[in-house]
């Protein structure tokens, strides 16, 4: 019998290190990250915050036409993810899995992380849902939610007169 | 923060001493694989925004150094209204042993993975001695 089997921490497990970071650095970044949250208001859109092993991260930006979604998704390509519009929600789904051709590879270090994800975005009643788009780029999704005529056009009508 | 957070959370890239950044952007510490196979070392990096013309790669004695350049990623005349990560440039340096045959390394990009393939030096491969019966 080939006790080698029998034991989980063979030869080839053994040699994946994991980058170990400083807990005092991780705390200090954090804080950055809750100050700087206090100087961007976010009225439009309410975003779920990222939860689970392998969310990507999303920056949202709006100018007077639309909003712009994007998310750093490396190693990742347009058939890996999918986007889809039910009601007011839109759907992000992906998956990162490891190239192919690691058979006969040893792992001598891993950071890069793996896995699948699903974020959903509601939509603020301002974005016109037929006409979201979405392109994919260097390994950067951008999501374009233009804003719907009807709420542009509420914002012009607004006319002061000399008396 | 949970620890499963911090894995997609980008990690600043530390400033080497005496050194001044002239540039007022983060520069980010790329997360990468590093695998050892018979013939080549294959090292990936995750560089989402990076394409092969903002990518610099430079060997400078035995110390290999990963650049790039990312242009920003809203479109012009947007604002940031909401944000979870920052666009910034990436810098990462690795010290080859003498194992890597450096005229022989080779670099691809794709989708912001950078994929660098360091073959070994026919000196450091292991070599099957045949046997043979006298």
């Amino acid at each position: 019998m080939d006790f080698r089997n029998l034991i989980p921490f063979s030869k080839k497990n053994i040699d994946i290190r994991r980058d170990e970071e400083n807990p005092f650095a991780m705390m200090q970044r954090e804080m950055n990250r809750i100050f700087d949250s206090f100087s961007r208001n976010w009225e439009a859109i309410e975003f779920p915050e990222a939860t689970g092993p392998f969310t990507p991260r999303m920056d949202v930006a709006e100018d007077a036409k639309a909003f712009t979604v994007t998310a750093e998704l490396p190693g990742m390509s347009e058939k890996d993810i999918d986007l889809s519009l039910s009601g007011d929600t839109l759907m992000i789904r992906g998956e990162k899995n490891q190239e192919k051709e690691d058979k006969g590879r040893n792992y001598r270090y891993s950071e890069r992380s793996y896995g699948s994800f699903s974020r959903s975005i509601p939509l603020p009643r301002q974005v016109d849902a037929d006409k979201v788009s979405a392109s994919f780029s260097r390994g950067v999704l951008t999501i374009t939610l233009p804003k719907s005529s009807a709420v542009l056009d509420e914002r012009k009508k607004i006319s002061v007169r000399s008396e | 923060m949970t620890d499963a957070n911090r894995e997609m959370t980008k990690k600043e890239a530390s400033i080497p001493e005496g050194v001044e950044r002239t540039k007022p952007r983060s520069v980010f510490k790329p997360d990468v694989d590093i695998m050892e196979q018979k013939d080549d070392t294959v090292l990936t990096a995750d560089l989402p925004g990076v394409d092969e013309r903002s990518l610099d790669i430079t060997l400078e004695k035995s110390v290999i150094t990963i650049r790039g350049t990312v242009a920003p990623e809203i479109p012009a005349g947007f604002r940031l209204v909401y944000g979870e990560y920052a666009v910034g440039d990436y810098e990462r340096a690795f010290t080859l042993s003498d194992e890597v045959d450096k005229d022989r390394i080779q670099a691809t990009v794709k989708n912001g993975v950078l994929k660098l393939v360091l073959p070994k030096a026919a000196a450091a491969k292991a070599r099957r001695i045949s046997v043979t019966g006298a």
